[in-house]
């Protein structure tokens, strides 16, 4: 018996939503739409014969020979239509349906008051995980599994190939897993209260996953591997595809080994993170521990290093692409960041045991700043080793690499800033206090590009010198080389350190505070 | 067994539960009381795993809670104040469902969801949706989610809430059978009179702390030295009764109205006995004699200073 068919968590999917009854409407449901499908395939086939027979008639062209050659070809095209009809169809009905059931799985369960008794049982998260993420969309899989022999069928009728019809079916649903698996951990991080965001967060993760696509144009085109829509086109037209491959270190490698290498990559990550927190309370989740936050942002940066694929006829100098990755540091160590986020009670006992010599920074319930200093110095090291792997098609220029290190410190020195604020509204009594720290932060960037915006009305100088204060935006602009930054960009360093060391004073101030000996939660 | 060492709870600056020290020994049903906020229910969630404590330490049947969490969730059945059910399952389904989940082996699943089922009396209910279940049926169901592998301890917040009075009787014999076959109980209730009668020791929480704790019996003998004894009798008596009782050193407050009264006595239950004999022996036709019990109720309002912050 396979592993995950007699998985409690999958069992009770498979009895609750595929009764006798409902399952019979359902095969049914699709044998019928199939028939609509195949119906509409053999009409539109047969309509281009019928305009190419008019055209015939009246221009001549196409020619005789050539219509009759359409004609033997009709229920060859006919069926090619049909098979890619239902290959889509089944495609999008899976990662849709696999997103939006996975990502309501933890959250719903909390919701209602179900998730504390799944808790207390003995499935481990690993059980739990492979239960929800088969058995949320079980209904999907049914509806996969009675289109398959159809869709085979008709696949191998019209000489597509059974490999690439086994191909195809690999990609529709390892990328149906990794959008469950995507949905399944954004589930874990909210509760009822925040379900809301929850949701905003899926339709967001699915609006990337479709238009990643896109980045295929990019100079990082293996990313376009995220979405099915890259590699499916490939795999169920029989000529294949004309897109261009994505790359991997330079080498041409095909869409569905892409996919299925960032499927895997990814998906382990977040196996990792659910498989560590599924069953602990809400308030003591942290995605990651800090070495494997530190871990998480290497493999990212290597990943960029080596999904790059510069434009043949135009590609970056160093210059440019140190600003690149540089900006996608701050991104990766803002995640690293608030991943590494201590909560209250767990920060309180660090500082005690430190006050006792019985810790250090670098400790698992430590503030989260010592990391981001260590995923900087990574990215940093890893970026000198990019340059030089790349050196032949971007020029290895020292200068790249100062002008980087100020960046990456200007960098470092502000999403620290941003964290460390996070933290501090952690240890506030806010509710959802993330949330509302992101909503601060945000606010105050807005407010900061108002101000640039007004002081740019005096002189462009005065709005550099704005949001070189205000924002990291001033050491990225890519105005500078080598270590000639404007004075704006150190004042704004310098400017930002104090906040830095504000936000640690208070942070010490509130860890300081002796807990009040009284309880008013919990019952 | 359960045993609780120095176990401390914080959430952000509040402590809920503060260097909690409790053992409650196999085959004890112990009573958690204490007023909202008292700490009752995270201590329960830290005793089986759900919320890790800041400090301490949870043992269960000698398995370390924390440590091995897997090992330690085949002892422990948990059941809380508020919860729902799979409604879209069937009764047998969603009992099969946590058997699974505890890993219990294939063969012993039916038998026991058979057996669990006429335990809570849900049998003609077995083959029906939960959707279609009462309230008290979901509790009766939850009761049964929390029996059927055969905990060693059963952690139960609130259980009796949404219970009919019959459901309630119910559910306290279920409970003392499952004592009767070695379980140990912990239970937590803020409505005293569930507690009556059934639970061997009792444990009062405020402000996170335990203000007293031990078998029912001692702490109503350490809190009520003085017993309270009310009598009754017939016949034209009263000031016979009243002489007697007064001359005896043992004895105070006494209260006499008609033919009956109360007195309040002090030593032991021998001289308790003396006094009824010379009663008897002095022509008082001595109809009722007994001493009036202390409740959990009463205790606890004598204990509980009511704080919450």
């Amino acid at each position: 018996m396979l592993l995950f068919w007699s998985n409690p968590e999958f069992v009770r999917h498979r009895r609750a939503e595929l009764r006798r009854g409902r399952a019979f409407t359902v095969a049914a449901v699709v044998l019928v739409l199939c028939v609509l499908i195949g119906l509409a395939a053999w009409a539109s086939a047969a309509n281009e014969l019928e305009m190419a027979q008019i055209r015939s008639a009246r221009f001549g062209r196409p020619t005789q020979a050539q219509l009759f050659e359409m004609q033997q070809r009709l229920p060859s095209e006919a069926l090619q239509l049909f098979y890619r009809s239902l290959m889509y169809t089944q495609a999008g009905i899976l990662a849709f349906w696999s997103l939006f059931s996975c990502a309501q799985a933890v959250s719903g369960e909390r919701e209602r008051k179900t998730w504390d008794f799944q808790r207390t049982t003995r499935l481990r998260p690993a059980d739990l995980m492979l239960g929800k993420l088969l058995g949320e969309p079980v209904l999907a899989y049914f509806i996969v599994l009675c289109c398959l022999p159809i869709a085979a069928i008709s696949g191998l009728a019209a000489k597509i190939g059974l490999l690439h019809v086994l191909s195809a079916y690999l990609l529709i649903v390892s990328s149906a897993l990794f959008i469950g698996l995507a949905g399944l951990w954004l589930s874990s991080l909210f509760e009822s209260r925040s379900r809301g965001v929850g949701l905003i967060g899926t339709a967001g993760l699915f609006a990337f996953l479709a238009l990643s696509f896109n980045f295929r144009v990019s100079e990082l085109p293996g990313l376009a591997g995220f979405s099915p829509l890259a590699g499916l086109p490939q795999l169920v037209e029989p000529s294949g595809s004309a897109t261009a491959l994505p790359t991997l270190f330079g080498a041409q490698i095909p869409w569905l080994l892409m996919s299925l290498l960032l499927y895997m990559a990814f998906g382990a990550w977040i196996a990792l993170m659910l498989g560590r927190n599924l069953k602990k309370d809400y308030e003591e989740m942290r995605p990651l521990s800090r070495w494997q936050a530190v871990g998480c942002a290497a493999f990212l940066n290597f990943l960029l290093y080596a999904l790059f694929h510069p434009h043949p006829w135009s590609p970056p100098d160093s210059h440019s692409f140190t600003t690149f990755i540089v900006i996608m540091n701050g991104l990766i160590i803002l995640a690293v960041g608030v991943a590494t986020l201590a909560p209250h009670e767990r920060l309180r006992i660090w500082w005690c045991k430190r006050g006792a010599h019985e810790a250090t920074l670098l400790s698992e319930d430590g503030p989260p700043w010592p990391w981001l200093v260590l995923s900087a110095v990574v990215a940093y090291a890893l970026l000198i080793w990019g340059l030089f792997a790349w050196r032949r098609v971007l020029g290895f220029e020292t200068s790249s690499l100062s002008g980087g290190a100020i960046q990456m410190a200007a960098v470092l020195i502000f999403v620290t800033r941003d964290v460390l604020f996070l933290q501090w509204c952690r240890l506030t009594r806010l509710r959802a206090p993330l949330i509302k720290g992101a909503l601060y932060l945000c606010l105050y960037y807005i407010a900061s590009l108002v101000f640039t915006f007004v002081f740019s009305v005096r002189s462009e100088w005065d709005g550099r010198i704005v949001y070189s204060l205000l924002t990291p935006a001033g050491a990225l602009d890519g105005r500078s080389y080598g270590v000639h930054f404007p004075v704006g960009v150190f004042g704004g360093m310098s400017l930002q350190l104090i906040v830095v060391g504000v936000l640690v004073t208070l942070i010490i101030r509130r860890l300081k505070r002796p807990p009040l000996t009284a309880a008013v939660v919990g019952d | 067994m359960i045993q609780l060492s120095k176990l401390r709870k914080e959430f952000g600056d509040l402590i809920a539960v503060n260097d909690l020290d409790l053992m409650i020994p196999q085959g004890e049903i112990y009573g958690l009381i204490g007023p909202n906020g008292a700490g009752k229910t995270t201590s329960i969630r830290m005793t089986c795993g759900l919320l890790a404590p800041t400090q301490g330490c949870v043992r269960v049947n000698d398995v370390d809670v924390l440590g091995e969490p897997e090992r330690a969730q085949q002892y422990i059945g948990y059941l809380s104040d508020f919860f729902s059910v799979y409604e879209d399952l069937k009764v047998w389904e969603y009992l099969d469902y946590f058997a699974r989940a505890y890993k219990m082996s294939q063969p012993e699943i039916a038998q026991r969801i058979e057996e669990v089922i006429a335990q809570v009396g849900l049998e003609v209910k077995r083959d029906t949706l939960i959707h279609g279940l009462s309230r008290g049926m979901k509790q009766r169901l939850g009761i049964a989610r929390a029996i059927i592998h055969q905990p060693k301890v059963l952690l139960l917040d609130e259980p009796a809430s949404g219970l009919d009075p019959k459901a309630r009787l119910e559910l306290r014999e279920l409970l003392r059978s499952m004592r009767d076959q070695g379980a140990t109980i912990l239970i937590s209730s803020h409505i005293l009179t569930e507690l009556e009668g059934f639970c061997t020791s009792i444990g009062i929480m405020e402000k996170g702390r335990l203000v007293r704790t031990g078998r029912i019996e001692e702490v109503t003998a350490e809190e009520t030295p003085t017993r309270i004894v009310r009598l009754r009798w017939v016949g034209d008596s009263a000031e016979s009764v009243r002489r007697i009782l007064a001359e005896r050193l043992e004895l105070s407050n006494i209260s006499l109205d008609g033919n009956g009264g109360s007195f309040h006595f002090v030593g032991s239950d021998d001289l308790l006995a003396q006094v009824l004999a010379t009663l008897v022996s002095a022509n008082v036709r001595v109809t009722s004699f007994g001493e009036i019990k202390q409740t959990v109720e009463d205790l606890y309002m004598k204990l509980s200073q009511h704080e919450v912050m």
